[in-house]
């Protein structure tokens, strides 16, 4: 046979795989090295410091565990959060993360090894990534080979559309879930090639752990019947299937019951219901073989349709019935929002002013996957070559993911990964094509060649669909040729192998600075701590977050209530240790609407809010002076759309506009713009601040008059270095019984008018009479 | 300087010397003109009589300063330099105001002119007449001026003894907002009426023909009107200062003398004070304060209460009260019932209620607001929690159609397997039997 290369002939097959054996173990550990070293920028360019929102909570959940114990942690309520209707924590978590940080904090600790639950919270999101690499190299070895496993793990280790999850100090629950994600789809697809019930389980005890770990579960748990489901409509049932998904379903569903949050839900709600369908449907089935078996083909044909008719309207009939019975709940919001994206908007708005539930622009496609991007589809396509069971739930998963990564940001973390294990199935189909030192021999047949990726063996099924255009696509992309055409194609040489794979490292060297660079620049900030430039290039700290929170925890007592917009309720309970009013679990719309209502309404409307609910201090985000975007008047529409849902006569998002349409607020604003609470306290003394010139607002880019607004119900407490954090405190009831502006205007020394005393002719009659 | 009284103060009171003092302090400063100051003897002396210390400073003087440091140096203040238009400049309006807010009870009388203190009693919701418009009545017949008017003591006083003789007032009414921390003192007659005296009397037949529209007259007028704060100081308003003159105190059968002491008691908190000592709660079957509570749990409650007893100086309990009420509040209140007193137990309040079947933070809420009493407020948080994970009950007789199917499907699946089992050895044997 020619070779394009001299190969060394005298090596044994055994030293060959031993050697390739050691080169894999050497691969799949730098490989963990490097996805773990990759999520340390935030680390060393900041600090050890927990990220962004949610991970607070988590952090301090965990701290909770940690200190108290597992069963402490189950049955905590925490009355300082969601005040004063506080929050059970235990029964409306998943638990899966701090469970695992504990764990492995007291893990440590036998081993008398003290470290810090911080360090812990902070490392686990890079630990795991290195574990979700291996995950995904066994998941991947089972779609093609080893060598395009480890390609894959390479992939996801380092790729920016997952390191934006799970860099140091993003401690949330997609720190662990995509490992518990890949990890049980390979159990998954193990347990179905095997046909093996211990596989079964062990994808179902996964799953529980990614039940308890996070709220996408419900993705697995709509992939995997749906990968059984059309298995069932290719006509591809087998008992391998029947065991792998009954002993899956079983299990897990019986499992997943145990997570106090998700309790009923896998019985009772819609999002649930497929599994639960198609579980049934394996049943029927499965029954429906053993009638074929035992009964003569008429008859059997008979009995078939009148069941399939009969289950199948039973089964719709059952749903419906439910649903509407209320047995079934219906679709949740966020479910709606997936399907039409204008939904959110419209119907509940609370959902769509969470800046991860918008839908994902172009660019960040190639910002968080890069050359993946064209790669995936060539690797689906392959899928489709081979086509067995484990290629259709890439399909399926790749369909399924690309949609859902369309329509929400924070769903390219579920898209990721299987555009790394498509994009190296592709990868590596052309390295093996191109790195084959074998050059075909003329006169050999088709079949003889030898280039690694065989798909001859099905040549009639692909003749069959030769039709579609899709069957063109897949003969395109495979290097080996038909079956019945006499010539064949080939690589000969040197030169082109070269070309090729020299363009291949190529790309990889670009993915790799790329992923290096948009990990380095957009995924590492703490968002807790900004960071600019100075003009000499080194880098400026801005801590204003921490400043505020710091002196609220050091200045106020220890049950004063702070009010602030929900994104920063877990950060103020984290940091400042104070009960607040609403936060980023968004559970109570109603509260949240409040909060709005309270800052977008007027003094005199908010102040009977504001001592309803024992506020103590109101605290807002302004950008203004720095020029800092992400401030509270940009999020404030979102307040007056919430709080309008809620109170549709009081408050109303077109007031806060000027007559023109646009949200202005220089002087042109509107009136209730200009009365409401938050433009108050943002405001409030700004213009001093420019000394008698213009004063300018940097994010909005508008001039502000000169004349600030006046608060009489607020007292400014704090603010902080760069203006970011304002702190206000709620005055109490005046001593006299006056309302606070009168009072206000007392103290500033102002004249009151003379009133009158109330007309008295009634009882001047009356008393006259007596 | 306050601590130097309080301390010299104790040592007196334990000495017995005094028979009466504040609940508050007994330091007082009089601003008054040191010309006057001979016509308010009788009412100085009950005052030092009682144990008051008395510090005098005319209107324009800087010392003795009213507070040093934000820190009241008197305890109470009585401003009779009711027509001086200037006062030395930390006495204005919002000082006075601040003051009170400090705890510093007020005493005031106003004049027929426009003073600064006619501007401080619109923000306690007094409504003067226009300025010169003293009250007048032309009954009872006296040989008086018409401006010097005898008014009888109201039978069910709050604050004024009863059976006292007629108080003889000369000065300004004031109407009364509808400010509900008013206390009035003393009404004027039914048929006096705000007037000036010196203009012919059209003005006021114009008026009556509107049917009284813009006539300052009849009962409704005050002319004594207590104000209590929220924060506990007090404050009394008169309509002029000869109410505690030496003067009027020596007329025949005038109940004055008897009048300015017990609006001094009232105002320098020594009658009607409340206070609530201490407030706990626990379980029905148990003694000490949880941090939380279970819902559904059965709470007691229990406020102690006492009562400023002036004649010992003593704060005694107070079981006295019969309508308050306790609240257990999260947003609005979910509990509202009757805190009684305790039977046999002097100044104890107590209930047992059946704590709401809805977790969050609750607060035990006292807010006892009743004209003339100090203000009773107390507020304690309390989270209420959901049961813990073992602390439902284990076993539910409704639960027996599951508990039926999960052992059925365990038997039968035991018995399917021996089935299965002893089934296959058999098959096997006869297999191997046929072999």
């Amino acid at each position: 046979m020619p070779q394009a290369i001299p190969l060394p002939s005298d090596l044994s097959p055994a030293t060959v795989a031993n050697t390739a054996s050691l080169l894999r173990i050497i691969a799949l550990s730098l490989i963990s090295g490097a996805a773990i070293a990759s999520r340390l920028f935030a680390v060393i360019n900041f600090e050890s410091i927990i990220h962004e929102f949610d991970p607070w909570f988590n952090y301090r959940a965990t701290r909770v565990l940690a200190s108290k114990g597992f069963y402490e942690f189950w049955n905590w309520f925490d009355p300082t959060a969601w005040y004063p209707l506080g929050r059970v924590v235990g029964g409306t978590v998943y638990p899966g993360l701090m469970a695992t940080s504990g764990v492995i904090y007291y893990g440590l600790r036998a081993l008398n090894l003290p470290v810090d639950i911080r360090n812990i919270c902070v490392l686990l999101a890079p630990g795991f990534s290195a574990l979700t690499a291996w995950a995904t190299y066994m998941f991947t070895k089972e779609m093609k080979d080893e060598s395009a496993g480890l390609l894959a793990a390479a992939f996801i280790g380092i790729v920016p559309g997952y390191i934006s999850r799970s860099v140091a100090g993003s401690y949330d629950n997609e720190a662990i879930a995509i490992f518990l994600l890949m990890f049980t789809f390979f159990c998954w697809i193990k347990a179905l090639k095997l046909g093996s019930a211990l596989f079964g389980t062990v994808a179902a005890v996964f799953y529980f752990y990614m039940v308890a770990a996070w709220g996408g579960y419900v993705f697995i748990t709509n992939m995997i019947p749906l990968h059984a489901l059309v298995l069932i409509l290719m006509g591809r049932f087998t008992s391998r299937l029947y065991v792998a998904y009954s002993s899956w379903y079983v299990i897990g569903t019986l499992a997943s019951m145990q997570v106090p949050f998700v309790g009923f839900q896998p019985v009772s709600t819609s999002e649930h219901m497929a599994a639960l369908g198609v579980f049934g449907l394996l049943q029927i089935v499965a029954f429906t073989q053993l009638v074929r078996s035992h009964v003569s083909s008429k008859q059997f044909q008979d009995i078939l349709f009148v069941a399939l008719v009969s289950a199948g309207v039973l089964g719709v009939a059952a749903f419906v019935g439910l649903t509407y019975k209320g047995t079934i709940a219906p679709w949740t919001g966020r479910f709606y929002s997936l399907w039409d994206t204008g939904y959110a908007k419209k119907y509940i708005p609370i959902i769509a002013s969470v800046s991860e539930h918008q839908p994902t622009a172009w660019p960040s496609f190639f910002m968080d996957l890069q050359f993946l991007i064209f790669l995936f589809p060539a690797g689906v396509i392959m899928c489709f070559h081979q086509l067995r069971d484990e290629h259709v739930f890439v399909i399926i998963y790749a369909v399924m993911a690309s949609y859902f990564a369309g329509v929400m940001v924070r769903l390219m973390l579920t898209l990721t990964p299987v555009v790394c294990v498509a994009a190296a199935v592709a990868f590596s189909s052309l390295l093996d094509t191109y790195l084959d030192a074998h050059e075909p021999e003329p006169e050999a047949s088709a079949t003889d060649s030898a280039a690694s990726v065989d798909t001859g063996k099905k040549p009639k099924k692909e003749k069959a669909a030769t039709g579609s255009a899709l069957a063109d696509l897949v003969a395109a992309a495979t290097p080996t040729k038909k079956g019945d055409a006499p010539k064949f194609k080939g690589v000969y040489g040197t030169d082109t192998r070269f070309m090729i794979v020299m363009n291949a490292i190529a790309m990889l060297s670009f993915f790799v600075f790329h992923c290096t660079w948009a990990t380095a620049n957009a995924y590492s900030s703490p968002s807790v701590v900004l960071a600019s430039q100075n003009q000499d290039g080194s880098q400026h700290i801005i801590d204003d977050f921490r400043e505020a929170y710091y002196w609220l925890r050091q200045n106020t007592p220890e049950t004063a209530v702070v009010m602030s917009w929900w994104d920063y309720g877990y950060q103020i309970a984290g940091m400042a240790d104070r009960p607040t009013l609403v936060d980023n679990n968004t559970w109570n719309n109603t509260h949240i609407a409040t909060v709005g209502k309270a800052m977008s309404s007027s003094e005199e409307v908010a102040y009977p809010i504001l001592r309803k609910h024992d506020v103590d201090y109101v605290l807002v985000i302004f950008g203004g002076l720095l020029g800092y975007s992400g401030d509270d008047i940009n999020k404030f529409l979102w307040m007056v759309r919430i709080a309008q849902g809620v109170w549709p006569e009081e408050i109303q998002e077109p007031n806060y506009f000027t007559p023109q349409g646009e949200y202005r607020v220089d002087s042109m604003a509107s009136n209730a713009m200009k009365n409401s609470l938050m433009y108050k306290m943002s405001y409030y003394r700004f213009s001093e601040l420019f000394g008698g010139g213009q004063a300018v607002d940097r994010v909005r880019n508008q001039q502000l008059p000169k004349e600030g607004p006046t608060l009489d119900v607020l007292d400014e407490a704090y603010t902080t270095e760069n203006w970011i954090v304002r702190i206000y405190q709620v005055r109490k009831e005046d001593l006299l019984g006056r309302d606070l502006k009168s009072a206000n205007a007392f103290a500033k020394g102002k004249k009151r008018k003379r009133s009158k005393p109330a007309s008295r002719r009634r009882a001047l009659s009356a008393a006259a009479s007596t | 300087m306050l601590s130097l009284h309080t301390f010299l103060l104790f040592f007196l009171s334990l000495s017995g010397l005094l028979h009466a003092k504040s609940s508050s302090g007994d330091s007082v400063l009089v601003v008054l003109e040191p010309a006057r100051q001979a016509d308010f003897s009788i009412f100085f002396d009950g005052l030092k009589e009682q144990g008051y210390e008395l510090t005098f400073r005319g209107p324009k003087d800087e010392k003795p300063i009213v507070a040093e440091h934000d820190v009241p140096a008197f305890s109470h203040i009585i401003i009779l330099a009711s027509e001086s238009k200037n006062f030395a400049k930390d006495i204005t309006p919002q000082s006075l105001v601040e003051l009170m807010s400090g705890g510093t009870n007020l005493l005031m009388a106003l004049s027929e002119k426009q003073t600064p203190l006619s501007s401080l009693a619109s923000e306690f919701s007094l409504i003067l007449p226009p300025p010169g418009t003293p009250l007048v009545s032309f009954f009872p017949e006296r040989k008086d001026p018409l401006s010097m008017i005898p008014i009888d003591a109201p039978v069910d006083s709050l604050i004024l003894s009863p059976k006292m003789n007629p108080v003889w007032f000369s000065g300004v009414p004031h109407a009364l907002g509808s400010n509900p921390l008013l206390v009035p003192i003393l009404h004027a007659p039914s048929d006096s009426f705000a007037a000036d005296t010196d203009s012919n009397a059209d003005a006021l037949v114009d008026a009556a023909e509107k049917g009284g529209e813009g006539l300052w007259a009849g009962s409704q007028l005050s002319v004594a009107t207590g104000f209590q704060a929220l924060g506990g100081a007090r404050a009394t308003w008169l309509g002029g200062v000869d109410m505690l003159s030496d003067k009027f105190a020596k007329k025949s059968k005038a109940g004055n003398k008897q009048f300015a002491r017990d609006v001094a008691a009232w105002t320098f908190q020594e009658s009607r004070v409340l206070r609530i000592d201490s407030t706990t709660h626990h379980l029905v079957n148990g003694t000490t304060p949880l941090e939380q509570y279970t819902i559904n749990d059965q709470i007691v409650y229990t406020a102690q209460i006492s009562h400023y007893n002036a004649k010992t100086s003593k704060w005694e309990p107070y079981s006295g009260i019969t309508d308050m009420q306790l609240e257990f509040t999260m947003l609005d209140p979910h509990v509202r019932t009757a805190l009684l007193p305790v039977a046999g137990s002097p100044g104890t309040y107590s209930v047992t209620f059946r704590a709401p079947d809805r977790h969050g933070v609750f607060k035990f809420v006292i807010n006892h607001k009743r004209k003339g009493w100090t203000h009773l407020f107390s507020s304690t948080t309390v989270p209420v929690v959901p049961p813990r994970h073992d602390g439902y009950p284990r076993f539910l007789s409704a639960a027996w159609p599951y508990y039926a199917g999960a052992i059925s499907t365990s038997v039968g699946f035991f018995v399917f397997s021996a089935a299965w089992l002893a089934g296959e050895s058999r098959e096997s044997k006869k297999a191997k039997k046929t072999q």
